[in-house]
């Protein structure tokens, strides 16, 4: 493994199943997750995912990639557009920082709209 | 500080969610649950001795369905900000840190406290504040198990019809009986320098009376425009929102002997020299503020 | 040698934790440092009858004097012009003494000024008012220089026209304000050193400054008590004699922005006050063991050493670069790590160095201190005090 190495690119088509399904697994009940006229009253044109996905699904994308014995030592995330019903999501990522056991992995996932979360993971091997 | 920041900031450092207990220990089918709807195929967390992905950490405390909203810091924050307009709100940024991985059996609680509320900012979104705030996860035992930054923007929500920005104009000049006819002459384009009437000696920046020979007599003289530059800062930080940055500031020698305090145009910072000949230009900043700036010569020029 | 020289002494000195958010109203960082002071000089509040702060403080006298229990007071004033009027309020305390105005006063600073109002944000959007301090400020702000990193950065940039002098060689004031709070358990840069590669890597705040060029901001306090010599022989700890001290604001002085005059790239109220300092103790550069300079930007620290007789006009970088600075070089500069690395107290932090240093008690105490010389704000007008041993 090198710095610079890049992961497979994972694509995550987001049915309206997938992101109120993720909401409720993750205990989160707000409507703007799950209720489309609520969220449509709160000014969103649909439900939109909710954060803790965000987290869950970058850390999918790295351990899928690190492998079963890694262990997840950091999950920074920046947030941008939201991910709504219909969007495709496609995560992309490339090995940052080496150190010792450590290693940091940059990523961004986009949707059609733009940059839906930057951040990084970082990983002990 | 307004009484208003005064009042948010003794909101720092609080807890808006006191010491919560998970309402059940960390458990398989609420594993499965998470993994099967992230579609993750991870063999650890399903396994013969399952831990729980580290993403998961802040479901394991979360309130619930219908769960009752417990009077708190957390609540009187909310109410606060609504009440400075700031009726919005979105997650900006989060930042876990784990300590060790929780396995089935741990019973995890999570504390809030704040950590900073910003100054009010223009974002795309409105003008808002940044809340910082810092969510600790223990064990049963009362060991950190994870940390979590979280960072979310309370705004004042734009109205949905497009609205012109509002400039932040440049700060206001303080004027006074001192020196109020400078900036009515630059007003005209015209840079003026005080003159004592007994001794002729220029000065600036004015004042009433002569160093030279105390007179207070005193008229002005119309400055040719020309100088060269005696120093100059590029300023960074902090930024003001009248201001593009780096923001080129200079002292200015005039031909006729005083200085000035005033901005570059026409040029970069990597192109400017002490000593250079520089000459006036106008920027009529706003209806009521026009100020002297100065650019480079052209070479044959000069 | 005047009458004045030797006549009083600092024998307390108190503070409080210094931080970045004290959680604390400001009157009651002042009471707490203004407390611990007295108790150091093996005092009582009611003992004390003449206090001095700045005109900056927000906690008049009569606030921190009723909380404590200090009683009648019969001298009491106050220094101007920000962090130069540290030393001012020893040498304001001494006079009143040595006049016989008043027979043990508090001198203080105490304040939020991290967690509170922050002067490193600047004064762009300071309330509006016609008086000529506020007026002064018309020639500077709508051209958007409203801070003091932008306002010494004019200077450093001259300076550096003039003498050749680089980034670098501001830098390695830092590096030995850092090196010595790197040891210094009160300092908020303690176990934190820093190298000159770090210092030319951080951002710039206003170039030709660094951001490891400008001081941190602090909340905390900070007090000292000025007793007659006499006195002070009949307390607990080694007196730091007041040899010298002295207030100096100089030709066509302006706050901050002195830049109308010949030259710029010297520091002449500083020079004044030196010139004094030298002439009440009749002691010299050479006579000095360790200095305590005001250090809220490291460009003004070379004037200083100008102005002050350490070497001559231009040659503060080769007199730094030489090592002079150092722990065991001729001149320990700022053992408790300056405003630089211990705190940003206005300069109140380094007098009591000073003190620690003649009581031989500093944390990087460079042997035996006979006399130190201490300075305040540079930039404004200031002041300047050498302590000694008895």
């Amino acid at each position: 493994m090198n710095i610079g190495d890049v992961l497979p690119p994972l694509e995550i088509p987001l049915t309206r199943s997938l992101i109120v399904a993720t909401a409720i697994a993750s205990r989160d009940y707000q409507d703007v997750h799950h209720d489309p006229a609520l969220a449509q009253e709160r000014g969103s044109p649909d439900i939109f995912m909710n954060i803790l996905t965000t987290n869950g699904l970058v850390d999918r994308f790295v351990t899928s990639w690190a492998g079963p014995t890694a262990v997840v030592k950091r999950i920074r995330i920046r947030l941008g557009a939201p991910n709504h019903p219909g969007d495709t999501m496609t995560l992309t990522g490339s090995v940052s920082a080496i150190d010792d056991r450590r290693v940091t992995v940059d990523v961004v996932g986009t949707n059609q709209v733009g940059v839906h979360v930057s951040g990084l993971v970082e990983v002990e091997l | 500080m307004s009484a208003y920041d005064d009042r948010l900031a003794a909101f720092v450092g609080r807890p808006l969610v006191a010491l919560r207990p998970a309402a059940d220990p960390v458990n398989v089918p609420m594993i499965r649950h998470w993994v099967e709807a992230m579609g993750d195929t991870n063999p650890r967390y399903l396994g013969a001795s399952p831990v729980a992905p580290a993403s998961m950490m802040q479901a394991w405390t979360m309130r619930g369905f219908g769960a009752p909203v417990v009077a708190g810091g957390f609540d009187e924050l909310v109410a606060l900000l609504a009440e400075g307009g700031y009726t919005s709100v979105v997650a900006t940024d989060s930042d876990f840190e784990f300590v060790r991985e929780v396995v089935p059996g741990d019973h995890v609680s999570v504390e809030e406290v704040v950590e900073a509320i910003s100054p009010e900012k223009a974002t795309g979104l409105g003008a808002g504040r940044f809340v910082t705030t810092l969510k600790t996860y223990c064990d049963a035992a009362g060991s950190v198990v994870a940390t979590q930054r979280w960072r979310t923007l309370r705004f004042q929500p734009v109205a949905s019809s497009p609205v012109e920005p509002v400039e932040t104009p440049r700060p206001r000049p303080a004027v006074n009986l001192d020196n109020a006819f400078w900036f009515e002459a630059a007003r005209e384009h015209r840079l003026v320098v005080q003159r004592c009437l007994a001794c002729k000696t220029l000065r600036h920046p004015p004042g009433p009376a002569c160093p030279e020979c105390q007179s207070f007599d005193w008229d002005t003289v119309e400055a040719s425009g020309r100088g060269t530059l005696y120093s100059f800062v590029v300023a960074h930080h902090p930024r003001h929102p009248a201001f593009d940055y780096p923001l080129l500031i200079a002292v200015v020698e005039l031909d006729e002997g005083t200085r000035l305090i005033t901005n570059l145009t026409g040029v970069t910072a990597d192109a400017l020299s002490i000593g250079m000949p520089l000459e006036v230009e106008w920027l009529d900043a706003d209806p009521e503020l026009t100020l002297p700036v100065f650019r480079p010569v052209a070479t044959l020029e000069h | 040698m005047s009458g004045f020289s030797g006549a009083t002494a600092i024998v307390g000195i108190g503070a409080t934790e210094f931080s970045k958010e004290s959680g604390r109203s400001e009157l009651q960082l002042a009471c707490e440092a203004v407390t611990a002071a007295i108790a150091d000089a093996g005092l009582r509040p009611s003992d004390v009858d003449g206090m001095v702060t700045f005109t900056a403080e927000t906690s008049a006298e009569i606030h921190v004097a009723r909380n404590v229990g200090i009683g009648d007071l019969s001298f009491f004033s106050r220094v101007p012009h920000g962090g130069g009027a540290a030393c001012g309020t020893v040498a304001h305390a001494a006079a009143a003494i040595h006049a016989g105005l008043a027979e043990v006063v508090v001198c203080w600073r105490a304040f939020n000024e991290r967690s509170g109002e922050r002067y490193g944000l600047g004064q762009a959007d300071r309330p509006m008012d016609t008086n000529a301090d506020r007026a002064a400020y018309a020639w500077m702000t709508p051209f958007g220089l409203s801070t003091p990193a932008q306002w010494v950065g004019m200077f450093a940039r001259r300076y550096m026209h003039e003498y050749g002098a680089t980034s670098e060689d501001f830098g390695r004031i830092s590096v030995i304000d850092r090196a010595r709070a790197a040891t210094n358990p009160k300092a908020h840069f303690f176990g934190r050193p820093i190298t000159l590669e770090e210092h030319q890597a951080s951002r710039w705040i206003a170039e030709p400054l660094h951001l490891l060029d400008c001081c941190q901001e602090t909340d905390g306090g900070q007090a000292l008590v000025v007793v007659s010599a006499e006195r002070a022989r009949d307390l607990p700890h080694v007196p730091a004699l007041v040899v010298g001290a002295a207030q100096g604001s100089g030709h066509d002085q302006h706050m901050m922005t002195s830049y109308y005059r010949p030259s710029i790239s010297g520091i002449p109220e500083m020079g004044l006050v030196g010139n004094q300092l030298w002439a009440q103790s009749g002691l010299g550069p050479s006579d000095m063991q360790a200095a305590v300079l005001y250090d809220h930007f490291t460009p003004f620290v070379l004037p200083q050493l100008e102005e002050l007789g350490f070497c001559g006009r231009g040659e503060a970088a080769d007199f730094i670069r030489d090592g002079h600075l150092e722990l065991d070089g001729s001149l320990p500069l700022n053992t408790h790590g300056g405003q630089l690395g211990e705190a940003y107290l206005h300069g109140m932090n380094g007098i009591a160095e000073a003190v620690r240093l003649v009581r031989g008690t500093s944390v990087n105490q460079p042997g035996d201190v006979r006399n130190v010389v201490v300075t305040a704000g540079t930039g404004v007008p200031t002041s300047g005090l050498v302590l000694g041993a008895a």
